[in-house]
């Protein structure tokens, strides 16, 4: 009885290690996915409820890291079956995307990241899931396929299109012939 | 980057993930907050199913707001195949949809300027004790909880679906759900429905949307409010429109039967519901 309890602090006690370490990934995630910081918030924490549940599963895994990520994936592609209006649009009074007056560089940076971020929000959410994975989570294509759920196929197929439409961006084209954003 | 190592990415690619960093560095990380998880995790572990069994005559809510129809009620002593053609068997799991939910949305609407959605989960019947496991396991990743989540060898051989109502911009909340065998399908004017608020905080109110199942023959389906009045589900093709508070039966992707929503207007309150042709 003892040991089982000794067993369950110990878990509580890698699960709160792991919420705390993967806290801010998953929240940047969350928020390339999402593109508002409370839609991140609420997505990042509804899927770590549901790796609280799993998780004497989840915490003895060889690769917990794949499980959330696929949890999360899950958790934003309903919510797009649901067909609810996400608040990708960076809005000019929240703060989202602050353009900083600083140097001409800053500010063409915030102008891209703008320019990034709308575009993103344009983007089918299965285009958008392959690409933040791929050039974000830095996932290879079979790593992106397992947490959407999905074939190696349409992981390409979803990302080559989600980032032909990227690279379409007017100003972001200006940005990539210079050498990307400093 | 891995992105690099499988396709030839040219520059763009690069520096688009280099704009996206840049981008996922906006937002606040603030603390995690580790309480309000365990919280939110101690209540989905705590959540139940409502759900009717192949067996039950009628569907009993556990919260309460479920209002009752009948199951087989012309007696169902004979259960008749609707579909004469049955299309080549798929082999593996994926084919048949144990590891992902084939996903149907069955009706919108808006109550008090708030949108709802209802949608239909329904997962292919695993065919080992293993299948049945992994299954388990997936419909854990997507947080559906089937009645006996502990018992594997329960789901195999068995259809398992999850009725979930989207209200405004809160998460899907389970509404119905059962496992069963793919054969035992309805026929004649069989029913099995419930009916339900659109908000779900508001479970004691006026139960105007009505949800159920029927054989795949079934035309019409009346659904009569205690006012009186009635609104009539007819029967669309696969893939349809789904319209805003519009009454339809459609099929649903992986479901041997029919399935109908019924949207009474405000104030509505639901008294009975049967299959009139």
């Amino acid at each position: 009885m003892g040991d089982r309890k000794e067993a369950r602090g110990t878990r509580d006690d890698e699960f709160q290690s792991f919420v705390i370490g993967r806290w801010p990934r998953l929240m940047r995630t969350a928020f390339l996915l999402t593109g508002e910081q409370h839609a991140a918030e609420d997505l990042v924490q509804s899927t770590l409820e549901q790796v609280f549940v799993a998780w004497r599963k989840v915490g003895s895994a060889d690769d917990p890291e794949a499980y959330v990520r696929r949890v999360m994936i899950n958790a934003h592609a309903r919510k797009h079956r649901r067909r609810l209006k996400e608040f990708l649009a960076p809005k000019d009074d929240s703060g989202l995307v602050r353009e900083i007056a600083d140097t001409g560089d800053r500010i063409a940076q915030a102008e891209d990241r703008n320019a990034l971020l709308k575009a993103l929000a344009q983007l089918p959410p299965r285009q958008r899931e392959a690409v933040v994975l791929r050039y974000w989570e830095d996932l290879t294509e079979t790593q992106t396929a397992q947490a959407m759920g999905c074939s190696v196929g349409a992981v390409k197929s979803n990302a080559a299109k989600g980032i032909a439409k990227l690279r379409a961006i007017p100003g972001l084209a200006e940005t990539v012939t210079q050498g990307g954003p400093k | 980057m891995s992105a690099d190592r499988e396709t030839n990415h040219t520059m763009t690619d690069r520096d688009i993930a280099f704009l996206l960093a840049d981008a996922a560095d906006e937002v606040e990380i603030g603390i995690a907050p580790y309480q309000a998880v365990i919280r939110g995790g101690r209540r989905r572990r705590a959540r139940r199913w409502a759900l009717a069994t192949a067996a039950a005559l009628v569907i009993t809510g556990a919260s309460g707001t479920l209002a009752l129809a009948s199951l087989r009620d012309t007696g169902g002593a004979e259960v008749t195949p609707a579909v004469s053609q049955k299309p080549p068997r798929p082999s593996t799991p994926e084919e048949r949809h144990v590891y992902v939910p084939q996903e149907t949305m069955l009706g919108t609407g808006t109550d008090k300027g708030k949108d709802w959605y209802v949608t239909v989960e329904v997962w292919g019947a695993p065919r080992t004790k293993a299948e049945a496991q992994a299954q388990l396991t997936a419909m854990a990743i997507r947080g559906d909880e089937p009645w006996d989540k502990d018992n594997a060898s329960a789901l195999i051989g068995k259809v398992t679906y999850f009725v979930q109502r989207s209200y405004g911009s809160g998460d899907p909340k389970f509404l119905m759900g059962d496992s069963a065998s793919p054969q035992d399908t309805m026929a004649g004017t069989d029913l099995k429905s419930a009916a339900f608020t659109p908000d779900p905080k508001k479970s004691g109110g006026h139960q105007r949307l009505v949800v159920g199942h029927v054989a795949k023959t079934a035309q019409t389906v009346q659904c009569t409010w205690k006012d009186g009045t009635s609104t009539e589900a007819h029967r669309v093709a696969s893939g349809a429109d789904v319209n805003s508070d519009e009454a339809t039966i459609r099929p649903v992707a992986g479901s041997p039967d029919n399935w109908f929503v019924c949207v009474g207007p405000e104030g509505a309150s639901f008294d009975s519901v049967k299959v009139t042709k």
